[in-house]
């Protein structure tokens, strides 16, 4: 690849912002210890005690408990507060937002702030209503989509919390503060225990549903397969957790996507080392673009690479000036710091390798020309603009949406079962299904110039065109069946 | 047999029949006061305005009417205190509701009453503050109250002891209004222009009115 020298002064920097923004372990609070053990917040334990016992003895076992943090110190709020309430004596708000947690963390706040977690709500806002909806209602977006996403937090005028978007701890959540996002997505309230948010179940309470089945993935890598032989020596609770240094074991979720390794710090902005995106119906190449106001918006590989200090759109619509700017194969190398704790250069790069050709494999022979043959019939009015009103319509969200993303994330994770079974569920549906709906909604005229144009003249489904090239696994050639 | 020999002598028949029609007179204006009283308090009487019938829906529906034990409490058990004297002061107070019924705002419209709810509340929590709670007292008692949950007397004995029953327990059987200190007007305007389908902006002006 060749860089403009721009782009070399964009990554120079990116590199650090690396270095700089963040701490090997658990960033240090700089706050001053006076600035919290609110006198007031004893009173809040003694009665918590008896009232919601379980819920203060979490806390009592907790490191804020430890450091003399109690209730008041991160459930405080100003009488002016969207969410404040009278609470004993005290203006309290129920939720404690990513900016409460950040008056003591400061740098994890930073890291957070437009992640790709805190997008959560929003890179889905226009999509779910139809999946939400239209397969179920709102109900199942709240009990459902939004307990991962999150919810937009409504505070009714009684100052009571509309119970359609609370309780929620979606990673992406509004909060009424305005903060996006839920540290207690991630780290269990009320011990908020790192050595909790460390382990796989931390992230795989959403990643693994059918479109993002990373629980079965981990499960069935060999990494999961060490961890769960090896869980005792993973020095979970360790305040300096550098893999290679403080556990060796396996690496976690978290090992890899945020934690430490060798010189790398760790962050706790979740999407930072991801050079593909994973989640569309196409995989692209993906360029991290930072702000200067903190905020963060991926950009793919085909689109212009912004310069340093140029004004572009936000994912808001908002222009902001550009800090810098994380190539994919930057965001790359990133990712792979910690294979080399463990593994060679060889071996990992290889390992990305074939990770690499099958989200190319899955984009060259699936996604693109399903992508193309569906903007044809849209563009044709052969299918409704209403989304999955046509069986068609969720043939091709299956596609990409289930099976494509099972092989894709299969693939990076090293889980042959799934990297197979999500390429088997792409082409069964693509073959037996998909391919037939195409005929069905375009007409045998339309749909055979469709498929000759996408399928047949596509290298990738040339072995449609030899159909007597024969084999075995059907039972062609055994001769016909014993008759008895 | 005379009176006179009993009495003194400034004690004359006439007095004598004055003063047993005073005393009867005053027995039935006390029993005229309770019974006044009483009835005053009844959810019949408070009802009777219509204002008062929109208040009244959510405390249909509150543990105060509908109570496991099958023990109602009336309007009056609540925001009357105990005593002839004190209840009857009370509901002389209570007249500028009737006054400013009347000549008042249109309460008996339901958005002129939510809108003013708030304003009612949080008088009426000063009220109960200053009373120490008294008419709740009159049948919870700070040392039986067991609950079902484990540590609820402990709480009540330890953790509140210096608390009166309306600072933790207010919203229990009215529509729920925030503490006067978090309250903000301009979401309760919106929350019941919302409410009722009127236009941004029009609780405003209805307030204003």
């Amino acid at each position: 690849m060749n860089w403009s020298k721009q782009t070399r002064l964009n990554l120079l920097t990116f590199s650090a912002f690396l270095l700089f923004s963040q701490s090997t372990i658990a960033a240090k609070v700089t706050l001053d210890s006076s600035s919290w053990g609110a006198e007031e917040g004893k009173a809040c334990v003694e009665c918590h005690s008896k009232s919601s016992a379980g819920l203060t003895h979490q806390w009592k076992n907790s490191a804020h408990a430890q450091a003399n943090v109690n209730c008041l110190d991160c459930h405080q709020a100003y009488e002016d507060d969207a969410d404040a309430m009278e609470h004993e004596g005290s203006v309290i708000a129920t939720i404690v937002s990513p900016k409460d947690c950040g008056r003591c963390h400061t740098a994890e706040l930073k890291q957070q702030q437009g992640s790709v977690h805190t997008k959560a709500v929003s890179v889905i806002k226009n999509r779910m209503p139809a999946l939400a909806e239209h397969f179920g209602s709102l109900s199942i977006n709240d009990a459902g989509c939004a307990k991962c996403h999150g919810s937009e937090v409504k505070v009714r005028g009684d100052g009571t919390l509309d119970p359609t978007t609370w309780p929620n701890s979606g990673i992406g959540r509004i909060n009424p503060d305005g903060s996006k996002g839920s540290c207690s997505a991630c780290h269990g309230r009320h011990q908020f225990s790192k050595a909790q948010a460390r382990e796989p179940a931390a992230c795989t309470y959403c990643h693994s549903g059918p479109d993002s089945p990373d629980k079965s993935i981990y499960e069935t890598s060999k990494h999961g397969m060490m961890y769960e032989a090896h869980k005792g020596e993973m020095n979970m609770g360790s305040d300096s957790w550098i893999a290679g240094k403080d556990y060796s074991a396996a690496p976690t979720c978290v090992s890899c996507h945020m934690g430490a390794a060798g010189k790398m710090k760790s962050t706790h902005d979740v999407g930072m080392r991801d050079s593909w995106n994973l989640n569309e119906a196409v995989s692209t190449q993906q360029y991290l673009v930072i702000f200067d106001d903190g905020e963060k918006r991926e950009l793919s590989g085909s689109d212009p690479i912004p310069r340093k200090g140029e004004s572009i759109s936000k994912m808001d619509g908002s222009m902001a000036k550009v800090k810098a700017v994380a190539s994919p194969k930057r965001r790359r190398s990133a990712m792979a710091k910690t294979c080399l704790e463990c593994h060679s250069k060889n071996f990992a790069n290889n390992a990305l390798r074939q990770f690499d050709e099958v989200v190319e494999l899955y984009n060259e022979k699936y996604g693109k020309p399903a992508r193309n043959i569906m903007q044809a019939l849209y563009a044709e009015n052969l299918l409704t603009p209403l989304p999955f009103d046509e069986p068609l319509e969720i043939s091709y969200w299956n596609l990409w949406h289930k099976g494509g993303t099972r092989a894709r994330h299969g693939a990076a994770m090293g889980s042959p079962s799934n990297t197979w079974k999500g390429m088997a569920d792409v082409g069964s549906l693509f073959y037996g299904k998909f391919l037939i709906q195409v005929l069905a909604v375009a007409g045998q005229e339309k749909g055979d110039a469709l498929i000759k144009k996408y399928i047949n003249e596509s290298e990738h489904h040339q072995w449609l065109n030899h159909p007597d090239k024969s084999n075995p696994i059907l039972g062609y050639g055994k001769g016909s069946s014993d008759e008895d | 047999m005379k009176i006179d020999r009993f009495l003194p002598t400034f004690i004359t028949r006439h007095v004598l029949f004055a003063l047993i029609f005073g005393g009867v007179c005053g027995i039935g204006f006390i029993l005229f006061l309770i019974e006044f009283d009483h009835y005053t308090s009844t959810e019949e009487f408070c009802t009777s305005c219509h204002s008062m019938e929109l208040a009244a829906e959510p405390y249909r529906n509150s543990s105060h009417y509908k109570p496991e034990s099958g023990v109602r409490a009336s309007c009056g058990d609540c925001h009357v205190s105990e005593g002839v004297l004190s209840a009857t002061w009370d509901h002389f107070m209570g007249s500028k509701d009737l006054y400013k019924q009347i000549f008042g705002h249109d309460y008996d419209d339901p958005v002129v009453n939510a809108l003013r709810l708030p304003k009612a509340a949080f008088d009426a929590r000063k009220w109960f503050k200053k009373r120490d709670s008294a008419t709740c007292k009159k049948c919870h008692v700070k040392e039986a109250i067991y609950g079902s949950r484990t540590d609820t007397l402990q709480i009540h004995l330890e953790d509140a002891k210096d608390k009166t029953c309306i600072e933790c327990h207010y919203n229990l059987v009215h529509r729920i209004i925030p503490d006067e200190k978090v309250f903000k007007q301009d979401k309760w305007n919106a929350m019941i222009e919302e409410e009722f389908g009127l236009e941004k902006g029009s609780a405003k002006k209805i307030l204003d009115d």
